[in-house]
């Protein structure tokens, strides 16, 4: 047991000190931040620039064979209406550049729901100013014999839905229960992206690096084995701590600084509901099915003679993996077809396809139980499977072990 | 009357199908060089490995100091495989610490031991250092003290002065020499002759799992009417498998 305690100890140590280990967990965090700011940034101001664009455009003339531009939301925008049989000489002093653009909404507009803009430049600036000119004219002009304000918002805005689902005849969070759950399948695939992939590495290296002799001398395959996958457990542990670390400091600024979240489909941070049973199958689910994936890299990595041809083996769990999410509408609209039992019980897709079906309430307890047992029994064989070809490829630098064998006594 | 430390008999192994090794029996003593000798493939490496644990023998008996040696008993040996290699990515002093306390040693027990092996082969300067900086001597001084820790009873070097040069060769057989003062067994797997002749009390030559000649230095050069180990060696190697005798 002791000896167990070393390797758990040695092998977390030896990723966690890895300055690569901390770039990675930082950069993708940090990096998404980046992008997302960056893009919120730019559509804001790239709006803006728009709308004081389309504001400045007074050399532009209008011309409306429709009969559905309001004259005087022409005239509060600075801009007079042309007389439809001025076409070709306004299109001439747009052609010499004498006319910013000119803008014509035809007389089959409601049937054709398109109008021409003519521009003197190739300015994709001032085109998307005149566009949304053009657009902001078309629809102020439709919606103002709506007459109040409010009403025309809505028309233009919309409203949102505020849902109320029930489930057995009581009254269920809406997507605020999907929250707590989801987060499974997030967690999920951030440590399938990073701490599955150490499992393949530790074993690979050892081999290339002709350590495994030394250490088998002192310790049991099995322990060796055990020892590697507590340790990745160990490891995932911290990242998922860093990340939630990361989380809580994000959302603590945001609040702080006075910016208001705005989530989709009517999610409130303040509502999430967290169920014991969606979260207890999501964890379980988790941890049975980053096992059972560890074991699969083990065997990879044990079987073969380098971490190269490891990784060539591993790409088909990784594909695995990833397959449930060309059925993801078929997952969520249609959970009781054949094809959704199936992966549900498969053991490449079971993991990825069980949390999702977990986090949209679409599994009856006792589909849950059962999807769990199954999971589990894979995984112990998954792992015994890597044992066994840890014993036979462990000593084997020259030559991958062939599948046939790893069953043979 | 000593004991043997190291005890096979009647040993066979058969891996994949193909025999390895047929009907083996040696002995090595406490304080004794036992030389292990033979060509590439003769099966040395696999009768270490079975010694160990690692494999299992197909028949035959292996004991190290009376009894089967499992990784719980393993502290008594001292390994230095050929194909051998440490952590690179791990420090000089965290890779020895980590094996001495794989044999059982108390950590604490283990760093020190480090850092006085590591001041002696003139390492201490590397103690922090990860070990793909070191040149392939170094490393070799490195694998030489993760054997050597803990004073281990019986020594299996496999071998260890494989592309070493003369200084550090020289310095690896005083340490040699030193566990054997200290009472240590050491089996000494080599293909260099000379270094069977300076160390050697026994030995035994392996060809195609058979033991074609073992017992004292002297006594397999009378044996054998050769001056040379290195002589006997050659002529057992040329001769036709149907024609050597067991000796």
């Amino acid at each position: 047991m002791h000896k167990l305690r070393h390797i758990i100890r040695h092998e977390y140590l030896t990723i966690i000190r890895q300055p690569s280990f901390w770039i990675a967990m930082t950069a993708i965090p940090v990096l998404a931040a980046i992008v997302i700011t960056l893009s919120v940034l730019g559509n804001q101001s790239s709006s803006q620039h728009v709308a004081q664009v389309a504001k400045q455009l007074h050399n532009v003339a209008i011309i409306d064979e429709s009969g559905l531009i309001n004259k005087n939301v022409v005239k509060a925008s600075q801009l007079k209406l042309a007389p439809n049989d001025q076409l070709n000489p306004l299109l001439d002093q747009v052609k010499k550049g004498t006319l910013e653009a000119l803008i014509v909404y035809p007389q089959n507009l409601k049937v054709g729901r398109s109008y021409q803009i003519y521009l003197a430049s190739t300015d994709f600036t001032k085109l998307s100013g005149v566009t949304t000119l053009a657009d902001n004219l078309l629809k102020t002009s439709l919606f103002l014999p709506l007459g109040s304000p409010q009403i025309i918002a809505l028309a233009q805005n919309g409203a949102s839905g505020d849902v109320t689902m029930f489930k057995n005849g009581t009254p269920t969070g809406g997507f605020n229960d999907y929250i707590a759950p989801g987060l499974f399948v997030v967690l999920f695939y951030l440590i399938f992206a990073f701490s599955v992939s150490y499992m393949l590495t530790s074993v690979s290296e050892e081999k290339e690096n002709r350590s495994m002799e030394m250490v088998l001398t002192y310790v049991k395959p099995r322990s060796l084995i055990i020892g590697k996958l507590l340790a990745v457990c160990l490891v995932t542990l911290t990242q998922v701590l860093f990340f939630a670390l990361l989380a809580i400091i994000a959302y603590v600024v945001l609040i702080n600084t006075g910016n208001n979240i705005s989530l989709p489909l009517g999610i409130s941070l303040d509502k999430i509901s967290f169920h014991f049973w969606p979260i207890f199958f999501g964890a379980t689910y988790l941890v049975v099915g980053f096992l059972m994936f560890a074991g699969f890299m083990t065997t990879a990595a044990a079987a073969t003679t380098s971490a190269k041809e490891a990784n060539n083996y591993s790409s088909v769990f990784f594909i695995g993996a990833f397959i449930p999410f060309y059925f993801i509408t078929t997952i969520v609209t249609d959970p009781n077809s054949s094809l959704v039992h199936f992966l549900t019980f498969f053991p490449l897709t079971s993991p990825v396809i069980t949390l999702i079906r977990n986090t949209v309430g679409s599994m009856s307890l006792t589909e849950s139980w059962l999807a769990l047992g199954t999971m589990t029994v894979f995984m112990l064989i998954s792992i015994w499977v890597a044992v066994r070809a840890f014993k036979l490829g462990a000593l084997e630098f020259s030559q991958t072990i062939k599948l046939s064998k790893l069953f043979k006594d | 009357m000593k004991k043997p430390i190291v005890s096979i008999k009647d040993f066979s192994l058969t891996l994949g199908g193909k025999e390895i090794i047929k009907d083996l029996s040696f002995d090595v003593m406490p304080g004794e060089i036992f030389a292990f000798l033979g060509s590439n493939g003769s099966g040395k490496t696999s009768t270490i490995r079975t010694l160990l644990g690692i494999y299992q023998p197909t028949a035959g008996e292996l004991l190290v100091n009376g009894a089967r040696l499992t990784p719980d008993t393993a502290s008594i040996v001292g390994y230095l495989p050929e194909e051998r290699g440490l952590y690179t990515r791990a420090k000089v002093l965290d890779t020895m610490t980590y094996f001495g306390e794989l044999k059982g040693m108390p950590r604490d027990e283990a760093r020190q031991f480090s850092l006085d092996y590591l001041q002696r082969v003139e390492l201490s300067d590397c103690a922090n250092l990860k070990i793909k900086k070191l040149s392939g001597g170094q490393q070799q001084k490195i694998q030489l003290g993760v054997a050597i820790m803990g004073n281990p009873k019986l020594l299996i070097l496999d071998e260890p002065t494989k592309s070493l040069d003369p200084v550090n060769r020289k310095l690896l057989l005083d340490i040699v020499d030193e566990r054997k003062q200290q009472g240590a067994a050491v089996i000494y797997i080599t293909h260099l002759m000379e270094e069977v002749e300076r160390l050697a009390d026994q030995l035994l030559i392996l060809k195609d799992g058979r033991a074609r000649a073992y017992g004292s230095v002297d006594d397999v050069k009378k044996q054998f009417d050769s001056e040379s180990i290195e002589d006997i060696f050659v002529s057992i190697y040329k001769e036709k498998s149907s024609e050597v005798s067991h000796a």
